[in-house]
């Protein structure tokens, strides 16, 4: 063994790619550096990767373990602490707009299904709301609340499984298992009633895919029974954490103002103190008719993020249990010809998901394939304010702030 | 020459290694022979000579080499107790209930490719886990495990402890550095930071108590816990604060949960052990294990009475003369499993019309073995010293053990500033103050007597 390190690959200007200025690689050492391999394309970019005194560059991702999909993210660090941040996306883009426009109106629902793969009951009832008011359609009543039933049980799978990755992202094993037991339960029975676990497939333009059925509602009936009790001890198990609480009190915080400008929309709008929520401020579906609260926090920091899901999660189940009481008979599917071809048009729907604001702008030309279909949403915006949320903090809180705006890759990416 | 070579090619392989081992064993054992023939008489002159230097050289080869099964059993331990937190079943398919998973576990890391990334520095990186483990397995060379039973003892024991376990910081260091991986830096340099901060407290901690104690040596301070054989004497009862502090330093130490932070897979991938793979990784591993053991040991000598029992225990000489029973006992020896096994399984066979004679017959035998087990072990345990307090010891240490891994399941990370700022903000001014205590009591009292 010897003393020396090892002989490197290409000395310095003998790479390949030494002649071409285009290419800023000409050492295996430097490949091991986050810098991408061609000159700044803009400003910011060579800002960003000019290193200044102590100051060093860390990838974070794509296969980072915590970074909550397939995010990368090039760090500058001073020490443990974040200076700067560039977000590198795109790792999990599909084209999803362009395949809808290329697809009859019925596909676009299996297609922006796996958009949000944690809440897609959601991601499928924004493009049918949107379709309907193309079509100008009367949707059932009891198709309304099978729907508002649904999504409100996918809403408490979303935000049980939210608190859990937080809590393992500041460092606690437990919480996640406990917290997928409901999450679990509540997956299987949307399995009895879409026959999918994950990517329902179950709303349809004009009503849902099929009625409920006794496995569905007896499932639903004994987990009802004993969810709050349940829920309430979860949320018991970090809220008395006094580490966890001195960790995420005062971690990323973000003023109602600063939120707004940043286009915040869902618990972490709601979390900074602005009480705007799109079942209240632009009502669709039966919302008008039920009763529940707008929980609100004015800290705005990841603790109140995440309490304020857990008031969420007991609001939503104040709507289940007024859905099962209200539910009309009736059917579940609107008469509808098999081809769609709604008159030309525009339309914008927009629903209150459990990340925020859900929206699709959808234009028509009169023929069987939507002309436009643009997808907003909340996942994307909710990760631009990461690069305002991290600088200053130390390397321990920027996954777990970021774990806090509960973003999901599959709807950043497209 | 064709023969020769004939002869050899039509050997199987295990025919071939007998071949060439069974020469080989019987020049080494004439070899062996002739050297004790020639030199015996002087070769044991020179170990009795050198007694001190043979046990030390003895007592740390027998200390690497269990703290592999120790590390197997507290790997076990955690998993099975944090599957059992988590509403899990943990591992459960190799051996009865997964014991054997962890064996497993090893041989996995045998069979992995031994890898060194590209630019590293490979003597820093081969070096590491062997400092880290090496360290760890040797700081327990002045632990009393029970009486008599300890590799040294010497007076400055308590401080050779805390220097040789500081040590462990090197070994990571030089992994965190040599890897050439930021998050193996990142990890290094934390554990650097955190375990010279709770070195200081840690050590602060026990000065009380070696004020109270008037010596290091590990072995003194265990017998004073023991003068009156009751649990009051225990060095927790007089100096609880030193013991809280004492814990939560030694946590710290041992970079377990909630101040894992060298090791935060949340942040830092895994740390320094990023790059490692194969056996290197196992060594990390282990040693992380084996300081789990090692505080909790040392937190148990200190504090807990060591291998002192909690409340006195019976102990008598039974005489058993072998030769006055003479051919009975032979007998007696010869029959006794054979009528204890029936004897056991006559009730099950005759009691369960279902049961297989041979069935009945296991379990007899089974039956027995623990039953003549137990009464072994309780004659050992009032009979010879060292099985009580090694019975003792380890009863206690992975007692404390089960809290670290308690702790581990329940609790989430403290941020680096967070942590910093507990041991410089709390923990050394209220370690002062638990020393500046104690002295004072001591010089009152010594007052008050005189």
């Amino acid at each position: 063994m010897t003393t020396e390190t090892p002989p490197r690959r290409f000395p310095v200007g003998t790479h390949p790619s030494a002649d071409d200025p285009r290419i800023l690689v000409h050492d295996d050492y430097e490949a091991f550096e986050p810098v991408p391999p061609y000159p700044p394309r803009t400003e910011r970019e060579a800002e960003f990767y000019t290193l200044g005194e102590g100051e060093l560059l860390l990838n974070v991702g794509p296969q980072h373990p915590s970074t909550h999909g397939v995010l990368r993210v090039v760090l500058k660090l001073e020490g443990e602490r974040v200076v700067d941040i560039d977000p590198v996306l795109g790792y999990l883009h599909r084209g999803v707009e362009k395949l809808c426009e290329n697809a009859d109106y019925h596909q676009t629902i299996s297609q922006v299904d796996p958009l949000e793969y944690i809440s897609s009951l959601f991601c499928e009832w924004t493009p049918v709301l949107a379709y309907e008011k193309l079509l100008d359609v009367e949707v059932p009543r009891r198709a309304e609340y099978i729907r508002v039933l649904s999504a409100e049980l996918n809403r408490i799978a979303s935000h049980a499984l939210f608190m859990g990755w937080f809590a393992l992202d500041l460092g606690g094993l437990t919480p996640i298992l406990y917290s997928f037991i409901e999450r679990d339960e509540i997956v299987e029975m949307l399995a009895a009633l879409t026959g999918q676990r994950m990517l329902f497939n179950y709303f349809r333009i004009g009503g849902v895919n099929g009625d409920l059925n006794h496995e569905f509602m007896s499932r639903l009936g004994d987990w009802m029974s004993r969810a709050t009790t349940q829920i309430e001890a979860n949320i018991g198990l970090l809220n008395e954490n006094e580490i966890l609480v001195r960790r995420a009190a005062g971690m990323g915080v973000m003023d109602a103002e600063t939120a707004l400008r940043w286009c915040m929309t869902g618990p972490n709008l709601r979390a900074t103190g602005v009480p705007y929520d799109i079942r209240r401020a632009h009502p669709y579906s039966v919302y008008p008719e039920l009763e529940f609260d707008i929980p609100t926090k004015t800290e705005g920091d990841s603790l109140a993020r995440y309490l304020l899901r857990a008031e969420e999660i007991k609001q939503s189940l104040r709507i289940i249990d007024q859905c099962l009481e209200r539910m009309p008979d009736g059917p579940i599917m609107a008469k509808l010809p098999r081809l769609l071809r709604p008159r030309p048009g525009r339309a914008w729907a927009a629903i209150e998901g459990p990340r925020g604001l859900y929206g699709v702008y959808a234009i028509s030309d009169g023929t069987d394939q939507p002309f436009r279909l643009k997808i907003h949403d909340p996942s994307f915006l909710h990760l631009g304010a990461v690069g305002m949320l991290l600088p200053g903090n130390l390397l321990a809180d920027t996954m777990a702030i970021m774990a806090s705006l509960d973003p999901v890759m599959g709807g950043v990416d497209k | 020459m064709t023969a020769l070579s004939r002869t050899w090619d039509r050997l199987t392989l295990p025919g071939k290694a007998l071949a060439i081992l069974i020469p080989l064993l019987l020049a080494l054992t004439i070899g062996l022979v002739v050297t004790l023939i020639l030199f015996g008489p002087f070769l044991w002159q020179l170990i009795l000579d050198n007694l001190e230097i043979v046990r030390f050289v003895l007592a740390s080869a027998i200390l690497l080499v269990i703290f592999i099964p120790i590390a197997f059993i507290v790997i076990y331990m955690e998993m099975k107790i944090i599957a059992l937190m988590n509403l899990r079943i943990g591992p459960e398919r190799v051996g009865p209930w997964g014991t054997l998973f962890s064996v497993v576990h090893g041989l996995k890391f045998l069979l992995k490719e031994d890898f060194i990334p590209t630019r590293a520095d490979p003597i820093v990186f081969t070096w590491a886990p062997v400092v880290v483990f090496s360290t760890a397995a040797l700081s327990a060379l002045v632990l009393p495990f029970a009486p008599g039973l300890y590799g040294q003892d010497f007076n400055l024991a308590l401080l050779y402890f805390f220097a040789v376990g500081g040590m462990t910081v090197v070994g990571l260091l030089m992994g965190g550095w040599a890897s050439f991986n930021k998050y193996s830096l990142l990890g290094g340099l934390r554990s650097a930071a955190q375990i010279v901060s709770y070195e200081i407290p840690l050590t602060l901690s026990v000065v009380g108590l070696v004020i109270l104690a008037g010596t290091l040596s590990l072995n003194t301070i265990v017998m004073q816990q023991g003068v009156s054989g009751w649990f009051v004497d225990w060095y927790a009862f007089r100096q609880p604060l030193g013991l809280l502090i004492f814990f939560l330093a030694a946590t710290a130490e041992a970079n377990r949960t909630p101040f894992d932070m060298t090791e935060a897979d949340q942040e830092i991938v895994a740390g320094f052990a990023t790059e490692y793979s194969g056996m290197r990784f196992a060594f990390f591993f282990f040693a992380e294990y084996v300081n789990v053991f090692i505080i909790s040991a040392i937190t148990v000598v200190l504090f807990l009475g060591g291998w002192q029992a909690p409340f006195p225990v019976p102990h008598f000489e039974i005489h058993v003369d072998p030769g006055q029973l003479g051919m009975g006992l032979l007998f007696l020896v010869a029959l006794a499993p054979l009528v204890g096994t029936l004897l056991f399984a006559a009730p099950i066979y005759l009691l369960r019309s279902r049961t297989r004679w041979w069935v009945a017959l296991i379990v007899g035998f089974v039956l027995f073995n623990v039953v003549v087990g137990g009464l072994a072990f309780l004659w050992a345990y009032v009979s010879i010293d060292w099985v009580a307090g090694l019975f003792w010891f380890v009863g206690k240490t992975f007692a404390l053990i089960f809290v670290f891994v308690w702790m581990r399941g329940t609790l989430p990370r403290v941020r680096s500033d967070q942590l910093m700022a507990f041991a410089w903000k709390w923990l050394l001014p209220v370690a002062l103050l638990n020393l500046f205590v104690t002295a004072l009591a001591v010089i009152v009292l010594d007052v008050v007597q005189a």
